[in-house]
């Protein structure tokens, strides 16, 4: 009826009027756009590009973190901009930035392009792999002006990974059973860089490779992978040790298990190893020690 | 309850009811996590090289306020359409299996890594919207198999269809990488994010089309009420008004929910509070309702931004807080007026 | 021959091995007050539904006001008959003026609003039925008697030729039986409506109605003025009971008297004496 055409005559005039006015902004696509490569207003999306911040010198021109940037101390006090998996983007944007660093999975990666869109440079690194981790850097360091920088920390890192596989590189691989999750049962598999961690300190993954990159598996793959050790990141702020006592009582039902039977079960504070950033090496000697001990007595 | 509706009593009440969600969304932009000065505001969005923040901030704050009025607005007259046509009150936009259809479409964008955007515009949505009304085809479908549009079977296959589709969520959530995983989850919880200009507008024509259409079949589904035979003995062309109500509640549920997530409850309880205010008229009862809603959101998703700064609450988390209660005290008022609840 | 109702040569059944009415033909006269009875199951209110075209005949055609009944598109066949039907279960809480207006529907204007000559017949349709003090109650809040009145008010708001009843008097007490229809005998002699009631009772029938039609469990049927066709024997025919006749002025009453019943040796069959 007469009202029904009124209403679709409407309701197209009304889309074609927004076609017209928004559907123009592609032009505003300048994501090929150079960055500045200087940059005193810099806002961090994750807790392990501001650690690398941190590590290039460029702690104080940080004008905002998510909330779990808390390595080193200092970031702990800056502004906070949201959470790493949801960054407010209304702080963003307070913290008027230069250049914005964000990770490359999907929400992130969402900001990063709206940000642009609206005329804030961003920069989007993926940091999943340990070679992504030295390209993060060297972008980061481009993009800063601070190039300099970033190779000798680039280079500080590799040189004493290398001298670390020197040490421990001897000898057989030890077997290692990487705990995410107790319960359901969660292990880090071997397209993980928890995994390099594990073989540059001398180990290898007693999980061959699955799927997914945290494969959950049942107690018959436990009793097979035959791990000489197994280790848990550790949870919240208790006591190591208490947490060691009470890993070792709920691995104690494997009793065939290398691991348990030679009470090789550890327990690592988490951030070192459960971020990839600026701390690898540290990371990764802590795993180390735990795998080959004796090469550590000096 | 009181005197007739009339055009002129209507129109009042709806402009009431606007004036009230002015002057709420006008608040709310007032709030967040940053404060922002008016005075900053008007003095423009300033340069390409030094953009004015407040300018930004208000400019987010209000396509998040304006989202928000939106899909509450168009949650709450489906909700109203779905309690009519399954003649059941329990029955909100999701009952046909909506909401699991556009869960596994936005799982399916998020894992393929379809780097698909449209216009420049996550995937996750478009994905949403085509799972959305694919399932309500399904659905539609497998219910007239048990024959012309009986309740019973409709809302029986919208319960296998959800099943189903939930398992296939399940079962590719647990193969996911975990910020996938936590991607999809926060999808499902409903949110409402900053969108662009483009989007809403869009959404807007989308939405508010839709609500004044079921306001022109207003008549029909009080007749409706009555059951199909009644309405039909009352001049109403059941057919075509259930598939023009069912076709856009469908709709701007899947537009919806494809902008958001899922955001629960405003579908339900929006709904019958209007009725239980206003009456069961629906040609009152959809344009109050659509407002209500659009208020109940925007001030749902201000409180999910502020709570617990600087992190962000999913809205779904708050309507279901304060919806659950609420609900309560309807179910509990409404008892002593109702006939099915005694 | 023409009538207000046609139905010629009409058969149904609800599933292809099942035949519930065979072959009927029968005319309604404008301004007619029929009754259709007969024992359950015989096709009472599947006749009645077909002829609001909720059911569509296997075989056979039905004319209204002489158009075939599917000519009509569902707005015009309103403006000719309205329905009155035994469950009906409001689930939302409106009250009577806007149950009793919603049968202008069809009349509506373009906005979708009533306009005040709508307000008017639903407000005689209340004062004829007695239900207007209940106006701005709500319907569920109503008993059993007084919904079934507003619902008859409806189905004269709605201004049609044709009233179509279901048993309107069902589950009313005998006041409310007779004030019911007093109230159809009303609206066919002042306003010359036609009105076609399924009922139970026989007698309500025989009093009230110009024409009854027997639908027998087999199909048969027999349709003409009460006076003619009810008598003991077609009773015990049609619904297989023995029943007492007596004469009230004109018209005859029937009592049923089961082999049981106080004075089962009276019926006129059991004294082997047709009394009338």
């Amino acid at each position: 009826m007469n009202k029904w055409w009124w209403l679709l005559l409407i309701i197209s005039c009304w889309m074609a009027a927004g076609v017209t006015m928004f559907g123009s902004r592609q032009g505003l696509e300048n994501s090929g756009a150079p960055l500045p490569d200087r940059a005193d207003r810099i806002v961090s999306l994750a807790p392990n590009i501001t650690e690398i911040l941190f590590a290039i010198g460029l702690g104080d021109k940080i004008t905002g973190v998510t909330l779990d940037s808390d390595y080193p101390p200092d970031a702990a006090e800056k502004p906070k901009v949201g959470t790493f998996w949801q960054p407010d983007i209304e702080a963003v944007v307070a913290a008027r930035p230069d250049l914005v660093i964000t990770l490359g999975f999907e929400q992130q990666k969402n900001l990063a392009e709206r940000l642009r869109r609206i005329g804030y440079n961003s920069l989007t690194v993926n940091i999943e792999k340990v070679s992504d981790f030295f390209a993060a850097i060297e972008k980061i360091g481009i993009a800063t002006g601070r190039q300099r920088q970033a190779n000798e920390l680039i280079s500080r890192i590799r040189t004493k990974l290398r001298q670390l596989a020197s040490i421990v590189g001897a000898g057989p691989k030890v077997r290692v059973l990487w705990v995410v999750q107790r319960e359901p049962l969660r292990v880090a598999g071997r397209d993980t860089f928890v995994n390099e961690m594990i073989e540059l300190a001398g180990g290898e993954n007693a999980i061959g490779s699955t799927v997914h990159k945290y494969p959950p598996i049942g107690s018959e793959q436990v009793i097979a992978c035959n791990a000489n050790v197994i280790i848990e990141s550790a949870m919240g702020r208790e006591d190591i040790e208490n947490q060691r006592d009470r890993a070792l009582q709920h691995w104690s039902k494997f009793k065939f298990l290398p691991a348990v039977a030679n009470r090789r079960v550890f327990v690592i504070p988490g951030d070192t190893v459960s971020r990839l950033g600026p701390r690898l090496y540290e990371g990764t000697e802590t795993i180390a020690r735990c795998l080959k001990p004796h090469l550590f007595e000096n | 309850m009181e005197q007739l509706l009339t055009p002129k009593k209507l129109t009042t009440k709806i402009g009431l009811a606007l004036a009230v969600l002015a002057a709420v969304m006008f608040v709310c932009s007032l709030i967040g996590t940053e404060t922002v000065s008016l005075k900053a505001v008007f003095t423009g969005p300033g340069t390409q090289a030094a953009p004015n923040p407040d300018f930004e901030i208000m400019g987010f704050r209000l396509s998040r306020i304006i989202l928000a009025g939106l899909v509450g607005a168009a949650l709450a007259c489906a909700g109203v359409v779905f309690q009519v046509l399954l003649r059941n009150p329990l029955a909100d936009p999701y009952i046909l299996g909506i909401s699991s259809g556009a869960g596994l479409g936005a799982i399916i964008a998020v894992i393929s890594g379809f780097n698909w955007t449209l216009w420049g515009r996550s995937p996750i949505a478009v994905f949403a919207f085509a799972g959305a009304l694919g399932t309500v085809w399904l659905v539609w479908f497998i219910g007239r198999l048990t024959g012309k549009f009986h309740v019973t079977g409709l809302l029986l296959a919208g319960v296998v269809v959800n099943a189903f589709f939930s398992a296939l969520m399940m079962f590719l959530t647990s193969i996911a990488k975990s910020d996938q995983v936590y991607a999809t989850i926060f999808w499902l919880m409903g949110n409402l994010t900053e969108g662009d200009f483009l989007v809403l507008w869009i959404g807007a024509g989308c939405v508010i089309g839709g609500i004044v259409a079921l306001f022109y079949i207003g008549p029909q589904l009080n007749a409706l009420s009555f059951g199909a035979d009644d309405a039909r003995s009352m001049g109403v062309n059941v057919a075509r008004t259930r598939t023009i109500a069912f076709g856009i509640a469908a709709g701007i549920t899947a537009v919806a929910v494809s902008l958001s997530g899922l955001i629960g409850f405003v579908g339900l309880v929006v709904p019958h509070g209007v009725r239980l205010v206003f009456g069961p008229d629906h040609r009152q009862l959809i344009p109050l309702s659509g407002i209500t809603g659009a208020i109940f959101l925007v001030i749902a998703d201000t409180v999910a931004r502020i709570i617990v700064a600087p992190a962000q609450l999913p809205v779904g988390v708050v309507t279901a807080i304060v919806g659950g209660p609420f609900f309560l005290i309807l179910l509990v008022k409404y008892s002593k007026k109702v006939s099915w609840l005694k | 021959m023409s009538g207000i109702i046609e139905v010629d040569n009409l058969s149904f059944g609800y599933t292809s091995e099942t035949t519930i009415l065979k072959g009927m033909s029968f005319n309604v006269r404008p301004g007619t007050f029929v009754a259709i009875a007969g024992p359950n199951g015989a096709g009472k209110s599947t006749l009645l539904n077909l002829m609001c075209r909720a059911l569509t005949p296997n075989s056979g055609t039905i004319r209204i006001d002489t158009a075939a009944i599917e000519s009509y598109d569902t707005r015009a066949l309103a403006v000719k008959v309205a329905v009155v039907r035994q469950e009906l279960a409001p689930i939302f809480g409106f009250s009577v003026m806007e149950t009793v207006l919603m049968a202008r529907t069809p009349y509506y204007g373009s906005a979708g609003f009533e306009g005040r000559a709508d307000r008017e017949i639903a407000n005689d349709a209340l004062e004829a039925t007695d239900t207007a003090r209940f106006a701005f109650r709500p319907l569920t809040s109503l008993s059993s008697g007084e919904r079934q009145r507003v619902f008859i008010a409806r189905a004269l708001a709605q201004n049609s030729l044709i009233m179509l009843l279901d048993e309107p008097t069902n589950f009313l007490d005998l006041k409310h039986q007779v004030g019911i229809y007093d109230l159809l005998k009303t609206a066919q002699v002042e306003k010359g409506k036609t009105i076609v009631a399924v009922t139970h009772d026989i007698n309500l029938a025989s009093q009230y109605c110009d024409e009854i039609l027997l639908l027998g469990a087999d199909g048969s049927y027999h349709i003409g003025k009460t006076k003619a066709v009810l008598s003991p024997e077609k009773i015990k025919e049609v619904f297989n009971v023995d029943v007492f006749a007596g004469k009230v002025g004109q018209e005859k009453f029937f009592i049923p008297l089961g082999k049981l019943a106080k004075n089962s040796r009276k019926t006129n069959n059991e004294t082997g004496n047709i009394r009338l």
